[in-house]
C-alpha cells in the first residue's frame, strides 16, 4: 500500500452481495489525489454498485474504505457529501422549476424563523459557477438551460461545497461533442483546484483523452488500474473489459440499385426545414448531427408524434396518423429516452416484448399463455438477453438488456422500416456490438433502418448512407466507406461549411 | 453473424430461460399476504366480539361488502392505469334517484317528490345507466381530451352525480309510488340476506380477474399504468382506452346504485356517502398501487372484507361511530406501510 497522502482514497476486498449475486467481488485498488480515476466496465461489471456505497446509497458487505488515511463508512448521500464527496448522477439532481441560483443553494440554505436568507454562502456558489460558466445567468430558471449546461450548474455546486472528491457517472451521455469539450476543460481546471474526479463512462475515447488513471472492472472483479498513458489503445481497454473481442468492421453496400421503401418529400415543422431524403429497402441510414440538429424532430414526425407539413411516402402510400398507424403500416420505433419511453419498468420481461404486436399472441383478443412465453423466450435467446427467467420486471435489468428488450419489441412488431434514436444511448460495449449486429442481420433480411445518432462512431460503425443534420437543415449527403472523411463529417455538422 | 463473442455471453446464451420466477411474483406474494392479514382480523374478530362469528352477521357483511366490491372493479381498473375515480359515490346516489323517478308512476301530482315519469322498471333501468354512463364519459373528455388530472375531473364528477341526485330527490329521497317490481332485484335471495348484489359481484369479480389476466384489454391496463408514454409509442390507444374505463366504473357504480335502492325501494339523494373513498381504500388496502401498474380486483375484494370486519366489529363493540373512523384509519396505515416494507424486503 501506498502512503495515505498521494491516495485520497483506498479501496480494500470490498464485497457488496445482494441476494444470489455478488455484485462487488474482493475489490481492491487505490485513487490518488488530484486525478481524473476512470471507471470502466460492461453494464452489471459492479461501478455503480461501488459508486453507490461510496456515496452511502448502499451499505457494504466487507471490506474496508480509507479516505485520506481514515475509516470511511457513509450510511447515506448526506453523510457522503459531509466527507466531501460529491456525485453528479446520470439524472440531473436539478430543479427545473427554481432558478439556478435557488438550485446552488438547494439543501444548504441558511434560515432565520424558516424563512431563507441570503448569506456569503450563495455568494461563494455564484462565484464558482460563474468561474465555470460565465454565460449562465444566477437568475435564470433552470428549465430554459440544456442539459450541458444544467450539468454545470451541478458541477459548480459540488465544487462549491469543497467537495474534494466529485462522482461523476456518465456525464456526456447526452452531450453534443462541443459541451463534452467544454465539460473537459471544467474538469481539467478542477483538477488543478485539488478535487479528485472519479469518472464512468462507456465513451472509451473520453477515458484516453480525460483520465490520468483507469481502473477496469469485470463481473464484479477489479481487472486492473493502471495509468492512462500506459494504455494503449481503446482495444486494450475493451480487451480487459470483456475477456476477449473480436470487433468486425462494417462493410458498407451499394445500395443505389435497390428499390426505394420511404421517400420524404419537403418536411418542415417548427425544429424542420424542408427535408427531403429517401430510404432504400434493406438499407441502412444514417443521421448524424449533434443534440438539437432535428434528430429527434425528425424521428418523432415519421413516427407520427409531432406535426408536419410536407409528405413520406412509404410503400408508395402516404403516411399519416399516429404511432398506431405508423406500426400498423410497418414501422417501429426505438425510442431516444429507453427508461421514459421504452420500457415498461415494472413489468416483466414477458409482458413487455409483445406490446407492439398483440395480434400475434392472441386469438379474438385473449392471450394465449403458451405463445405469450414462447415469445419472451425465443427474444431472450435471440437477442441473448440476460436473464434467468421471462418472469424477471425490466427495472431490474442492466441498461443494455432493457434495451434489448426495446429491441425485442420491435422486431416482434415485423415492421420493414425501423427508426433507432440513439440506440446504444448508455449501453455498455458488448451490448453495443450485439446490438449493431442485430441491426446488420435485419437489413440483410431485407428491413431498413434508419439510425438517428449523435456519435459518430456508431454512424461509422453501421450505416451505408449519412445524412448530416444542422439546426433542422439537412447540409449533405455522404456514401460511407473506408475513405470517408471524418474530420469533414464533423466540421459539417457542427455547422461549417 | 455475431460481431463479438465472449465465453461469458457464450455460457449465458446456453443457460436454460424459464417461464417462472422460481419464486411467486410480487402480486401473488402480496395478495398472500393480505389474505393473512385478512385471516388473521378475521380469526381476532371471531374472539374478541361476541356473536361475530355468527351466520348471520357473515352474511350482512358479504351483502354490505358486495355492493362495494362491485364499484372497487371498476376503480381497481382505473388505478392500475395510474389514475383515480372519485365520482363513483356520486354515481350511486345518483343511479338510485333516477331509476326511482323513471319508474314511480306518473300521478301529476303537486307534490313531485312523489310523481315519476312511470317509465316500465325495465326501461327506468337501461336509461338510469345509460345517464351513468353518461357522468363517465363527461370524466373521460376531460382526463384524455383536455389532460387535465383525472383527480380534480373526477371530484367534480362526484359533485355533478350527487348534484343530481340532490336536485331530482329534493334532496331527499323518492319512495312513493314505485311499482312492484322495483324491488325485485333487492328481494331477491339465495339462502338468507344473499341476494343478487352477492350474486352480481361474484360474476363480475370472475369477469374482471379474466379480462384481467387473460385478455388484450386486461394487458394494456398495467403497460399504461407502467408507463403511458411507452404505452402510447407502442402503438396502443391509450387514450381510448382510459375513456372506456370511466365510462366501464360509472356504469358499475350505475348497477350498484340501482341494487341499492331496490334493496330500500327508495332512491336516496344522500346514500353511499363516502363511497368513492372506501373504494379506492379497499383498492389500495389489498395491495393494488396507487402509482399504478401493480395490481388485481382480488385486492379489492380482500380489501374489502379487511374493511368490513373492522368496521362490523367496532360497530358490534359497541364504539361510537368517531372511534371507528379512528380504528379504520390507524389500520389503513399500518397496512399500506406493512406493504410497502415487505416488498422492499423482497426486492433488495
Amino acid at each position: 500500500m501506498g502512503s495515505s497522502n498521494e491516495h485520497i482514497l483506498e479501496i480494500r476486498n470490498l464485497v457488496k452481495d445482494f441476494p444470489g449475486v455478488r455484485a462487488v467481488n474482493d475489490v481492491s485498488f487505490n485513487i490518488k489525489k488530484n486525478t481524473v480515476h476512470c471507471l470502466v466496465g460492461e453494464n452489471g461489471a459492479g461501478k455503480s454498485t461501488l459508486i453507490k456505497i461510496l456515496t452511502g446509497a448502499y451499505q457494504r458487505t466487507e471490506g474496508t474504505i480509507l479516505l485520506r488515511g481514515e475509516e470511511y463508512s457513509a450510511r447515506n448521500p448526506k453523510e457522503a457529501r459531509d466527507n466531501g464527496i460529491a456525485t453528479l448522477f446520470q439524472e440531473l439532481n436539478v430543479v427545473d422549476q427554481l432558478t439556478v441560483e435557488e438550485n446552488l443553494t438547494l439543501g444548504l440554505e441558511d434560515t432565520k424563523f424558516g424563512f431563507i436568507r441570503s448569506s456569503t454562502k450563495i455568494k461563494r456558489m455564484v462565484e464558482t459557477l460563474k468561474d465555470i460558466e460565465p454565460s449562465i445567468h444566477p437568475k435564470h430558471r433552470v428549465s430554459r438551460l440544456s442539459v450541458a449546461k444544467k450539468q454545470i450548474v451541478e458541477i459548480a455546486k459540488a465544487a462549491a461545497s469543497e467537495a474534494e472528491i466529485i462522482i461523476m457517472d456518465e456525464p456526456t451521455a447526452s452531450l453534443s461533442e462541443k459541451e463534452i469539450n467544454r465539460l473537459f476543460t471544467i474538469i481539467r481546471e478542477l483538477r488543478k483546484k485539488n478535487v479528485t474526479v472519479i469518472y464512468i463512462s462507456h465513451r472509451l475515447d473520453e477515458i484516453m483523452e480525460l483520465g490520468d488513471m483507469v481502473t477496469v472492472m469485470r463481473d464484479g472483479k477489479h481487472i486492473a488500474t493502471k495509468p492512462v498513458s500506459e494504455v494503449k489503445d481503446r482495444s486494450e481497454l475493451i480487451h480487459m473489459m470483456i475477456g476477449k473481442t473480436v470487433f468486425e468492421e462494417y462493410v458498407p453496400r451499394e445500395t443505389s440499385s435497390m428499390e426505394p421503401l420511404l421517400t420524404a418529400k419537403g418536411i418542415s415543422n417548427s425544429k424542420l426545414k424542408d427535408l427531403s431524403f429517401h430510404v432504400n429497402k434493406g438499407e441502412i441510414i444514417g443521421f448524424y448531427g449533434l443534440v438539437g440538429s432535428g434528430k429527434t424532430e425528425l424521428a418523432s414526425a415519421l413516427y407520427g408524434i409531432d406535426r408536419y407539413s410536407g409528405e413520406f411516402v412509404f410503400k408508395g402510400k402516404p403516411l399519416k396518423g399516429g404511432p398506431s398507424d405508423a406500426i400498423a403500416s410497418g414501422i417501429a420505433l426505438v425510442p431516444e429516452e429507453r427508461r421514459t419511453q421504452g420500457i415498461f419498468p415494472n413489468l416483466t420481461i414477458r409482458m413487455n416484448i409483445p406490446v407492439m404486436n398483440m395480434k400475434h399472441i392472441t386469438k379474438r383478443n385473449i392471450i394465449r399463455d403458451h405463445l405469450d412465453r414462447k415469445t419472451a423466450k425465443e427474444y431472450i435467446t435471440k437477442l441473448n438477453i440476460v436473464t434467468d427467467t421471462t418472469e424477471k420486471e425490466l427495472s431490474k435489468l442492466s441498461g443494455g438488456n432493457q434495451q434489448k428488450v426495446v429491441f425485442s419489441k420491435c422486431l416482434f412488431a415485423d415492421s420493414d422500416l425501423l427508426i433507432l434514436d440513439e440506440p446504444t444511448r448508455g449501453v455498455d460495449v458488448g451490448a453495443k456490438s450485439e446490438i449493431y449486429s442485430i441491426v446488420r442481420h435485419l437489413s440483410e433480411q431485407g428491413t431498413s433502418i434508419i439510425v438517428f445518432s449523435s456519435e459518430l462512431q456508431e454512424i461509422l460503425y453501421s450505416c451505408d448512407r449519412i445524412y448530416l443534420l444542422f439546426d433542422g437543415v439537412l447540409k449533405a449527403e455522404i456514401k460511407n466507406g473506408p475513405d470517408v472523411d471524418t474530420a469533414k463529417i464533423i466540421h459539417i455538422a457542427t455547422g461549417g461549411m | 453473424m455475431t460481431v463479438l463473442t465472449t465465453d461469458q455471453e457464450g455460457m449465458k446464451q446456453i443457460k436454460h430461460v424459464s417461464d417462472s420466477k422460481g419464486t411467486i411474483s410480487n402480486l401473488t406474494f402480496i395478495i398472500f399476504a393480505m389474505v393473512g392479514v385478512l385471516v388473521i382480523v378475521f380469526t381476532i374478530a371471531s374472539m374478541i366480539v361476541p356473536r361475530f362469528f355468527d351466520l348471520a352477521t357473515m352474511s350482512n357483511l358479504l351483502v354490505q361488502q358486495s355492493e362495494l366490491i362491485i364499484i372497487g372493479i371498476g376503480v381497481t381498473f382505473i388505478v392500475i392505469t395510474g389514475r383515480l375515480d372519485l365520482s363513483v359515490g356520486g354515481v350511486v346516489a345518483m343511479a338510485g334517484v333516477l331509476s326511482a323517478y323513471f319508474a314511480q308512476a306518473n300521478t301529476r301530482a303537486e307534490f313531485s317528490l312523489s310523481s315519476g315519469l312511470g317509465l316500465p322498471y325495465w326501461l327506468a333501468v337501461v336509461l338510469t345507466l345509460i345517464c351513468c354512463m353518461g357522468i363517465g364519459a363527461v370524466n373521460a373528455l376531460f382526463i384524455v381530451k383536455f389532460k387535465i388530472a383525472s383527480i380534480i375531473v373526477t371530484l367534480g364528477g362526484m359533485s355533478l352525480a350527487r348534484g343530481i341526485a340532490m336536485i331530482i330527490a329534493r334532496g331527499a329521497q323518492r319512495n312513493v309510488g314505485l311499482p312492484p317490481e322495483f324491488g325485485f332485484f333487492g328481494r331477491f335471495s339465495i339462502i338468507g340476506t344473499i341476494n343478487l348484489a352477492v350474486c352480481f359481484m361474484i360474476v363480475l369479480v370472475l369477469i374482471a380477474l379474466f379480462v384481467e389476466k387473460k385478455t388484450v384489454f386486461g394487458r394494456k391496463l398495467f403497460l399504461i399504468g407502467s408507463n403511458k408514454t411507452a404505452a402510447d409509442l407502442s402503438g396502443i390507444k391509450t387514450d381510448r382506452q382510459i375513456a372506456q374505463l370511466y365510462i366501464i366504473s360509472s356504469f358499475l357504480a350505475g348497477v350498484t346504485g340501482i341494487l341499492m335502492a331496490s334493496k330500500f325501494c327508495s332512491g336516496n339523494s344522500s346514500i353511499a356517502g363516502g363511497y368513492e373513498f372506501d373504494a379506492l381504500v379497499i383498492t389500495v388496502l389489498g395491495g393494488t398501487s396507487i402509482h399504478g401498474g401493480f395490481g388485481s380486483v382480488i385486492c379489492a375484494v380482500i380489501g374489502a372484507f379487511i374493511l368490513g370486519i373492522l368496521s362490523t366489529s367496532v360497530n358490534m363493540l359497541g364504539y361510537p361511530p368517531a372511534s371507528q373512523l379512528l380504528v379504520r384509519g390507524f389500520v389503513i396505515v399500518i397496512a399500506i406501510l406493512a406493504q410497502r416494507y415487505a416488498l422492499n424486503k423482497r426486492n433488495v
